[in-house]
C-alpha cells in the first residue's frame, strides 16, 4: 500500500539547510493499522505530510498503491488526495458555514460527483457514524466527539484505501477518545489502511504495528507495542 | 467541479458577510450607476438637442453674411436690410421648397394701462407658427386675412402676458407697441425643453409690422423643404437663386439643421464619452476595492483553502472558486448600478423633460463590463489564494 525508499527531506531556514527527515524506509500493507510516534520535533508531521500527498519528498521515492506519487505534478497530487487517501485532523477543520452534511459531501464536489448520489453518500456516510440525527447542525452545534465524526465520515465518504489521522483525540477528552478509536478500528476491520499520527500511548495502542520516529529518523525495533504493556 | 457548486459556494461565503459584501458591492453599484447616468443622460439630451434644432423637421435657415470685397466697398452694407419681398418670391419659386418663413424682429416697449416693459417685436408671414411648432394656450391665432390686410392684432407669449396682465384676461385687449394700438388675440403655449427662456415676446402679421416699425426689411428667412430627401438640394438652389439675383460670390448662405444636429450630436458624444470616463474612475476605484476586500478575505480563509486542498481541489479549483466570488460580487453590485442608474436617469429626464434613453446595449454592456471588473480585480487575489502551500494553511490560526 505505503512505501517509501529513501525519504528525505530538507528545509531551507535562511542559509541554513535542516533535514528533517534522513532516508526514511518504510512499508505499510494493504489493510494495516499503523501508528507513528515520536517527540515534537522527530519529523512525524513532515512524514504525516509526504504520506498524505501534501507535499513532497526532496529525495527519494513514494509508491503509494503501486504508483511512484514523488513525482506527481500539484494538479494529479489532488486527484490522489481526493480520491485515494481521507484526513482527520486533531483540530477536526470542518468548515464552520458548512452544515455536517455539507462538510460530508465536500470531497464528492471536487471529484464531480452528482448532487443526489452525493447527498445520500453522505448521509450514509453520517448514519454509519452515529449522527443521523445530526446532518443539518453547524459544527459549532455539535460537541467535540461528533465533529471529529463528522470529520472521519468526510473522510471515509470518498472510499480511500488510505486513512491518516493526524492526533485525532489530541482535543477530545479520554472516554470520546476511546470511542474515536474504535470507530477507526471497525473502519480498520472493513479493510481500510490506517495510519495515526499520535504521541498518546492509549491511542498507539489500537494499531497493530508502532513506528517510532526520532530526530527524523526511524528507531529501528519491532517491539513497541509489547513495550506498551499489551 | 460545477459551475452551479462554485456559484452556490460564492453566494453562501458573500452571505456569511452581509456588511462587508454590501460595502464592496457600493462602490461597484455607483460606478456602474455614475456611468449609466451619464450616458443615459448625455444620449437623452443629444436627442433633445435634435429633436430642438430640427424642430418640426426640413427646414434651412438663410443668412446673409456679405463677403469683405462687399464690406470694402461698401461698409454700410451690414446695416442694410438682409432679405427683400422679392427675395420671397424668388424662393418660393423653387420647387423643392414648401414654404418659406419669412419674419423681422425689432426691439420696443410694450405697454398696457400704464404697465410698461421691452419686447421683441416679431413680424411674422403665415408659415411662421406652424414652422416654430407655437401653439396658442389661450384665444386664438391669427386668420389668414390677418396676414393679407396687416390687421392691428397680436399675440403675446406667456411671460409678457404675466409682465402686462398678472391675472387679468388679456384676449380682446389693446397693447401699445410704442404709441401703435394692437389687439390681443391669443397667448401662446409656453416653450418646453432645454431652450424654454420664457422671453417676453410679442408677434404681428408681417404686414402690421411694416406699418408700426415703418421699417420693411427681413431679418430671418427660414425655408421648409418639401421632404427630407430634398433639404439639401432645396438649400443649394436657395443660396446660388440669392447670390445670383443679387450678383454676389457667396453672401447669401443656408444652414441645413440636419447637418448641425449632427455636428452638435458630434459634440455632445464627445461630452458624454470625457464625462463618462471620468464616473469610470470610480468604476476602477471600486474595483480596487473588490480587490482589496478579496484579499482580506482570501487571508481570513487561508485555513478554509488548506482544507480544501487536503480534500482534493487543486489549485486551479480554488481559483476559480475566488474569481467566481469576484465576480458574482461585482455582477451584482453592477446589476445593482444599473437599476440605480436608470431610475436616477428617468427622475432627470422627468425634470429636464427629455427622453431618457437606456438601451439594451447599456444594460447589457454594463453587466459585461461589471463582469470584466470582477475577472480583472479578482485575479490577484483568487491567484494567491490557488498559490497557498496546503500544510501552511492547515497550520494558519
Amino acid at each position: 500500500m505505503i512505501s517509501l525508499r529513501g525519504i528525505t527531506k530538507t528545509y531551507e531556514v535562511g542559509k541554513e539547510k535542516v533535514e528533517v527527515l534522513k532516508n526514511i524506509d518504510l512499508s505499510v500493507k494493504a489493510g494495516e493499522f499503523v501508528a507513528i510516534m515520536g517527540p515534537s520535533g522527530s519529523g512525524k508531521s513532515t512524514l504525516m505530510n509526504i504520506i498524505g500527498c501534501l507535499d513532497r519528498p526532496t529525495k527519494g521515492k513514494y509508491f503509494l498503491d503501486g504508483v511512484d506519487v514523488s513525482g506527481l505534478k500539484d494538479v494529479e497530487l489532488a486527484r490522489v488526495r481526493n480520491s485515494s487517501i481521507g484526513f482527520v485532523f486533531q483540530q477536526f477543520h470542518l468548515l464552520p458555514r458548512l452544515t455536517a452534511l455539507k462538510n460530508v459531501e465536500l470531497p464528492m464536489i471536487y471529484s464531480g460527483i452528482g448532487k443526489k448520489e452525493r447527498r445520500e453518500r453522505a448521509e450514509e456516510a453520517l448514519r454509519k457514524m452515529g449522527l443521523a440525527d445530526r446532518m443539518d447542525y453547524l459544527p459549532n452545534a455539535l460537541s467535540g466527539g461528533q465533529r471529529q465524526r463528522v470529520a472521519i465520515a468526510r473522510a471515509i465518504v470518498n472510499k480511500p484505501k488510505l486513512i491518516l489521522a493526524d492526533e485525532p483525540t489530541g482535543a477530545l477528552d479520554t472516554k470520546t477518545s476511546r470511542s474515536i478509536m474504535e470507530l477507526f478500528a471497525r473502519l480498520n476491520e472493513e479493510g481500510t489502511t490506517i495510519v495515526v499520527v499520535t504521541h498518546e500511548p492509549e491511542v498507539a495502542k489500537y494499531a497493530e504495528r508502532i513506528i517510532m520516529l526520532r530526530d527524523g529518523e526511524i528507531v529501528p525495533g519491532e517491539d513497541y507495542k509489547r513495550g506498551l504493556g499489551q | 467541479m460545477r459551475l452551479i457548486e462554485n456559484i452556490k459556494m460564492a453566494l453562501s461565503s458573500l452571505f456569511a458577510h452581509k456588511l462587508r459584501s454590501f460595502l464592496t458591492m457600493l462602490g461597484i453599484v455607483i460606478g456602474v450607476g455614475a456611468v449609466i447616468i451619464v450616458v443615459a443622460i448625455g444620449q437623452g439630451g443629444e436627442a433633445a438637442l435634435k429633436s430642438k434644432i430640427v424642430g418640426s423637421g426640413n427646414t434651412i435657415e438663410v443668412f446673409y453674411s456679405p463677403s469683405e470685397e462687399e464690406l470694402r466697398a461698401n461698409p454700410n452694407i451690414i446695416y442694410q436690410p438682409a432679405f427683400t419681398e422679392e427675395d420671397i418670391r424668388i424662393l418660393e419659386s423653387i420647387p423643392e421648397i414648401k414654404s418659406v418663413v419669412a419674419s423681422s424682429s425689432t426691439y420696443g416697449s410694450v405697454s398696457y394701462q400704464g404697465r410698461e416693459t421691452d419686447s421683441t417685436i416679431f413680424g411674422i408671414n403665415e408659415s411662421f407658427l406652424e414652422i416654430y411648432d407655437m401653439k396658442i394656450a389661450s384665444g386664438k391665432s391669427f386668420s389668414a386675412g390677418d396676414f393679407i390686410s396687416g390687421n392691428r392684432v397680436c399675440l403675446i407669449s406667456q411671460s409678457l402676458k404675466d409682465e402686462l396682465f398678472e391675472n387679468e384676461d388679456p384676449i380682446g385687449k389693446v397693447v401699445r407697441i410704442g404709441t401703435q394700438p394692437v389687439q390681443i388675440v391669443g397667448v401662446l403655449e409656453k416653450p418646453s425643453g432645454i431652450f424654454a427662456l420664457g422671453t417676453k415676446d410679442i408677434y404681428v402679421p408681417f404686414q402690421t409690422w411694416k406699418m408700426i416699425t415703418g421699417k420693411s426689411d427681413i431679418t430671418q428667412i427660414t425655408l421648409q423643404a418639401a421632404s427630407p430627401d430634398v433639404i439639401q438640394i432645396a438649400g443649394e438652389k436657395a443660396a446660388y437663386q440669392l447670390n445670383a439675383f443679387h450678383n454676389t460670390e457667396d453672401s447669401y448662405q443656408v444652414l441645413n439643421y440636419e447637418s448641425l444636429a449632427e455636428v452638435i450630436g458630434q459634440i455632445t458624444r464627445i461630452m458624454t464619452v470625457t464625462i463618462g470616463s471620468i464616473a469610470g474612475v470610480s468604476l476602477f476605484v471600486g474595483g480596487i476595492g473588490v480587490m482589496n476586500i478579496m484579499l482580506v478575505s482570501v487571508t481570513e480563509r487561508t485555513r478554509e483553502i488548506g482544507i480544501r486542498m487536503a480534500l482534493g481541489a487543486t489549485r486551479m479549483q480554488i481559483l476559480t472558486q475566488f474569481l467566481i466570488e469576484a465576480v458574482i460580487l461585482t455582477l451584482i453590485g453592477g446589476i445593482v448600478g444599473i437599476f440605480f442608474g436608470w431610475g436616477v436617469a428617468e427622475i432627470f429626464a422627468l425634470i429636464l423633460g427629455w427622453p431618457s434613453l437606456i438601451s439594451w446595449q447599456v444594460i447589457l454592456i454594463g453587466i459585461l463590463f461589471s463582469m470584466a471588473i470582477g475577472i480583472i480585480f479578482g485575479l490577484l487575489p483568487a491567484n494567491k489564494a490557488s498559490k497557498l502551500d496546503p500544510i501552511e494553511s492547515l497550520r494558519y490560526e
